[in-house]
């Protein structure tokens, strides 16, 4: 059962209540008779008074009733016996066996049926006799706090009525409201069904309690509402409380309307709706007010590294929210479920003393519970959210925050269990019970050993591609031997029970989400004790936590069923999209009530579903106390950015297609848009969405490579192994039978070796291509031109030196230099003849191969600028991101034929070559090495800060993905300025991506995840991509 | 007019450098792309003695397309009309962008060494070779006497 942060213990009530009480209690003695059940020390306050005009004359005659009379007001019907004049209050027959219907079913149903329908309010004079009644629009409430005994009347006055009364006719009534003591009980505490959970359950139809516990909330309402009594301060000071009553919130008011829905939820996921950028500002605006005046904390001294301040702050608090420590950062926040109001002051004898200090109370909106004692806003799970990043675009600086470090001082510096916590039973313990009480113990065969083993390590869950990077980062930084880590992961991994458990010296144990899932199926499936799960952890960290948002997922499940004393998610996107993505962090860290899904869904997902500014504020209050937020560009207590970074200066480079390559283009275009504005004018684009994606995609594919588009008939066996040179010299003299030859076929391959300048442009041949047939050298580019003039001239193609022919393009030897020097880029005209240094291994210093492989624009563009980098940075080191791994697959051909060294990571590689990838390219080396990484694998988690050149080659709809990608790069340990270039093709789709990623880049992404959504944010994309 | 390609620009500093024998090539001040050209008549020819002026201009896809040559001084030779204008294959269909302003200007020489009246031009003085080359050999030392000779 969750437990409600919540407000009132009756002791609480009653003391405070004692300290103020004399001041009001003086002039009610009076009327005691409408309230006699009350101890005399009990405070009733006053509430406030309010006039019924409509109130009716149930007598007839004189002398009952006159104007300014004091009245009663009772609730009991005159038929049935008054055992004490006293009950107005409540025992109200027909709530009590409604009530206690179940328990006592002698009570004849009928009766009670009766007694329900029943909201009669009479009206008596001090004499008892009843004389009027109050109207239904208000005796349908009034009648329910009397029943709930919530409040009493006293010193109400008639106002206006005919004498002598005369059946029927209207009467003038002036009714004071006072709220009793009682009210302020903790309402389940007086109901025997007390096991019935206090909130909307999950377990199906509202109870009678429950349906007892709303009829008292939306009388209470109805009374403030009449009262006109309006939260006074606190985070619902601005909360407009009469909006609160209108049809609008009936959502959150109507919780037995969302129970239903619970179960089907991902059923309507889709309707709700994405936070917009300023609804996730004001989301965090509150959960890092405080920051900046934290505390700081120093690690242990195990700990290798130097914190910087703020991390210091964040390890005090992540050590204080540990410790169960006194809340870290202050919170004085109300609960969000209440709202605090004042009572007025009373003004019985036409005077008001204002020495007596205003006394709040509170009313919980959700459940109706009232409370004199301030609720906090508190949570009791040991841990929180790290995030570290921020989620949308525009304010997307934060990667790299250096959470790993955080993590790891933490385990440093808190690595036992508190004497309480050894002494108790296990937080563990605790949370089987709530467990098997919830997953139904018939279902699961109870496990042997119950007492779960305790251990003094730490489970790291991370995506297998971070796996090793954790492990190395935590042995960074931790002095030797301090930290023992290993990554439990793959197919063999050992027995985790025995390595946890034998001797005790793991103190981390690291292990990917898919293996957490596949150890979670096995779990399912077998009775046997699945170690990982059986093992009650000193601490869980979930990194990238946002890889269980969906709490249905397999992953999501798996993480739910893991015990662990201490809870940590860090995540850089605590919300995605919804703010239900938050319910799985929330249900991770077993934060209470937030925890139980009904219970968010209805107090955050749906009033934000119906625009109530409310639930963001509930978040809000909720993250305060759980989530700390660092971003790059916040600043300390001295306003210094806690993250001083090396600059990033971002390039758009835009290029031109080749003729060729706009040509093939420019069709897949007309054939798109000629489709889409058919779909337009037939309003179809809904339903073909994702055909309108897909030519969409074909046409950034273009953009990038013409080949990626083509189909695929001719034989595309491109030759990737190098051509032997000594073979093709052979080759040549076999062909010619003049022994001149010999020697001239030698020396030009020895020719290679020098700058030796291209006939037809006199530059030095960057890129020489060899004549098969004559062993004559021209530049590249200066060859192909030659070629294409020839054929357009409908010529075969021949040699420029010598006219020998026919030469064809894919013939042509392409010579491909270790650039293993730096060039001096000739300014003068006669440029400096270097012999080249020796080539390494192979003596030779270049490759010779077929030009069988067809460049694009963009591919020309990025080998141009390596060039150019290399020129400049003998040993550079730069990340190139695609989207498309087919067109990695031809970036790695061109980088193969510059003869650069690479490394690749995409979806496909697997968990150890990444391992192997990343450290190679981290391992310093007077040779430049290209990183090509897929934007999606490698988006996230790397540490790639060896580089500092990032190639985007295409763009992404979302340019957040885009700058978490170049935050890989361009994050804590990055010591030198960024440069980011970005390829773009003129007059093509990408430059409308650009555009929409401007316009509205959030959305965008939503828009086309391509679920045949259709909402109208998406269609209005859709016009741009094909506007003219 | 487009920045002046790298190639040109070194051409023109090779000819100044090492300029073949007989032959100068001047880029315009204003124009570097039309150069001012002097060709010496060879030895033994019937241009001997005499110093030919040229205009050469390298159009703007050049070396992609053959340069414009013309000689500016009348010349009496079966392959060079009244114009100036020259017959060889080498500035028509057979220009190859490996040929340079010197290999062009040697042809141009070589052409004086030996007229090729098969191939004319300047179909009268062809037909004068042919017939009595004696006399057109005569006629053409005359010409360059009176026309390439300075003074």
């Amino acid at each position: 059962m969750k437990k409600e942060p919540s407000p009132s213990s009756s002791k609480a009530a009653s003391s405070s209540s004692l300290s103020s009480a004399s001041a009001v209690k003086q002039q009610n003695g009076k009327k005691r008779k409408t309230s006699p059940t009350s101890k005399p020390e009990k405070r009733e306050f006053y509430l406030g008074t309010f006039l019924v005009g409509n109130a009716w004359s149930t007598s007839k005659g004189s002398g009952y009733v006159k104007p300014g009379d004091t009245i009663c007001v009772e609730r009991e019907s005159p038929d049935e016996a008054r055992p004490s004049k006293s009950d107005t209050k409540g025992k109200g027959k027909g709530k009590q066996a409604t009530l206690f219907s179940m328990l006592k079913p002698q009570v004849k149903g009928g009766a009670a049926k009766k007694a329900k329908a029943n909201t009669i309010v009479r009206l008596t004079n001090e004499r008892g006799f009843e004389f009027g009644r109050l109207p239904q629009d208000i005796s349908s409430w009034v009648s329910k706090l009397l029943d709930h005994d919530i409040i009493t009347f006293k010193g109400s006055t008639m106002v206006e009525c005919e004498v002598p009364l005369r059946t029927g006719s209207d009467l003038v009534v002036s009714l004071s409201v006072y709220i009793r003591p009682s009210a302020f009980k903790r309402y389940e505490a007086s109901s025997s069904e007390s096991s019935t959970p206090k909130f909307w359950s999950n377990e199906g139809a509202e109870t009678e309690h429950e349906e007892r516990l709303r009829e008292r909330k939306t009388a209470l309402r109805q009374l403030f509402e009449r009262l006109d009594i309006k939260p006074s301060s606190g985070s619902n000071a601005d909360f407009d409380e009469a909006s609160y009553t209108s049809s609008k919130k009936e959502n959150v008011a109507r919780p037995t309307k969302a129970t239903p829905l619970v179960n089907d939820v991902d059923a309507d996921e889709n309707e709700e709706e994405i936070l917009s950028e300023n609804e996730l500002d004001v989301i965090y605006k509150r959960a890092q007010a405080n920051d900046a005046a934290m505390d700081e904390m120093e690690p242990s001294s195990e700990f290798a590294l130097t914190l910087r301040p703020y991390q210091k702050q964040a390890l005090h608090w992540m050590y204080s929210r540990e410790t169960g420590a006194a809340s870290a950062r202050a919170s004085h926040s109300l609960h969000p479920l209440w709202a605090e109001y004042m009572f007025p002051p009373n003004p019985s004898n036409g005077l008001i003393d204002l020495t007596v200090d205003e006394i709040p109370f509170y009313y919980n909106t959700h459940s109706g519970e009232l409370s004199l004692d301030f609720p906090r806003a508190e949570n009791l799970c040991k841990g929180g959210i790290l995030a570290y990043v921020y989620l949308l675009p525009c304010l997307y600086e934060i990667l790299g925050m250096g959470k790993t470090i955080m993590v790891s001082s933490l385990i440093q510096t808190n690595r036992n269990y508190t004497e309480e916590e050894l002494a108790g039973p296990s937080a563990d313990q605790r949370q089987n019970k709530k467990k098997q009480l919830k997953l139904d113990a018939a279902f699961r065969p109870i496990k042997s050993k119950q007492t779960s083993r305790r251990s003094r390590a730490t489970l790291i869950v991370a995506p297998a591609s971070l796996l090793d990077q954790w492990c190395s980062e935590l042995q960074r930084s931790s002095k030797k031997g301090s930290l023992n880590a290993f990554v439990w992961h793959g197919q063999n991994r050992d027995d985790l029970e025995t390595m946890v458990d034998t001797n005790d010296v793991s103190d981390v144990v690291i292990t990917s989400y898919g293996t957490l899932a596949a150890e979670h199926a096995r779990l399912e499936k077998s009775s046997k004790n699945v170690p990982i799960f059986d093992i009650e952890w000193f601490r869980v960290v979930l990194d990238e936590a946002h890889n269980c948002k969906s709490r249905t997922s397999k992953t999501a499940k798996a993480v739910f069923d893991l015990k662990a004393g201490r809870r940590w998610a860090l995540t850089g996107t605590p919300i995605v999209n919804r703010l239900e993505d938050l319910y799985s962090l929330l249900k991770f860290l077993d934060f209470t009530p937030w925890s139980e899904h009904s219970f968010f869904r209805s107090i955050v997902t749906l009033p934000f579903l119906n625009h109530e500014p409310k639930a963001i504020e509930v978040v809000q209050v909720i993250l305060e106390s759980v989530l700390l937020r660092r971003e790059k560009s916040m600043r300390d207590k001295d306003g210094k950015k806690i993250v001083d970074l090396p600059s990033k200066e971002v390039v758009v480079e835009e290029l031109q297609f080749t003729s060729l390559e706009r040509s093939i283009y420019d069709s897949l275009y007309r054939v798109a848009k000629t489709k889409f504005d058919s779909l337009t004018a037939s309003g179809m684009v809904g339903k073909r969405y994702t055909h309108i994606l897909a030519m969409l995609m074909r046409l950034r594919r273009a953009v990038l490579h013409p080949s990626l588009v083509l189909e695929k008939n001719e034989n595309e066996q491109r030759s990737t192994e190098n051509i032997d040179v000594n073979e093709l010299i052979k080759q040549f003299d076999a062909n010619t039978e003049n022994g001149q030859n010999e020697s001239y076929a030698q020396t030009v391959i020895e020719g290679l070796q020098e700058d030796e300048e291209c006939p037809i442009c006199f530059y030095v041949m960057e890129e020489p291509m060899i004549i098969p047939e004559c062993f004559h050298k021209s530049c590249k580019d200066c060859i192909l031109t030659y070629l294409l003039k020839l054929s357009e001239k409908g010529e075969d193609g021949h040699c420029p030196t010598c006219r020998q022919g026919p030469v064809a393009e894919d013939q042509l030897l392409e010579v491909v230099r270790d650039r293993q020097r730096l060039r001096q880029t000739s300014v003068g005209i006669e440029p400096e003849r270097q012999p080249n240094e020796e080539g390494q291994s192979n003596g030779v210093g270049f490759t010779i191969r077929k030009n069988d492989f067809k460049s694009s624009t963009k591919l020309n563009a990025l080998v141009q600028n390596l060039r150019r980098l290399q020129d400049q940075d003998p040993c550079f080191r730069a990340v190139v991101f695609s989207q498309f791994t087919s067109f990695l697959d031809l970036i790695e051909i061109a980088l193969q034929r510059e003869n650069l060294e690479w490394y690749r990571l995409d979806g496909s590689t697997e968990i150890k070559k990444r391992h192997q990838a990343i450290a190679e390219f981290n391992k310093p080396s007077r040779k430049p090495k290209i990183f090509m990484l897929s934007l999606k694998a490698g988006g996230v988690g790397l540490n790639l800060t060896a580089a500092n050149h990032v190639f985007m080659m295409d763009c992404w709809w979302n340019s957040a993905i885009e700058q978490q990608a170049i935050d890989r790069v361009h994050r804590i340990g990055q010591e030198k300025t960024v440069f980011v270039k970005h390829f773009i093709i003129a007059e093509t789709i990408e430059g409308r991506i650009l555009q929409i990623q401007k316009r509205k880049a959030a959305i965008v992404k939503e828009a086309f995840k391509g679920q045949g959504s259709t909402d109208s944010e998406s269609l209005e994309n859709l016009k741009i991509m094909f506007e003219e | 007019m487009a920045a002046l390609p790298k190639r040109i620009i070194k051409e023109t500093e090779r000819l100044n450098k090492e300029a073949p024998d007989g032959i100068t090539a001047e880029p315009h001040e204003d124009n570097l792309r039309y150069f001012d050209v002097t060709i010496k008549g060879p030895g033994g020819s019937p241009f001997e003695g005499g110093t030919f002026k040229l205009e050469l201009f390298l159009p703007e896809d050049y070396p992609m397309a053959p340069p414009k040559v013309r000689f500016l001084t009348k010349i009496y030779h079966p392959n060079i009309d009244r114009l100036g204008r020259i017959c060889l294959d080498i500035l028509k269909d057979k220009w190859s962008p490996a040929l340079q302003i010197r290999t062009v200007l040697l042809s141009i020489q070589a052409l004086l060494s030996s007229p090729n009246p098969d191939d004319p031009l300047a179909t009268d003085v062809a037909k004068h070779y042919k017939e009595n080359e004696k006399e057109a050999i005569a006629q053409s030392q005359e010409w360059t006497r009176k026309y390439a000779v300075a003074g």
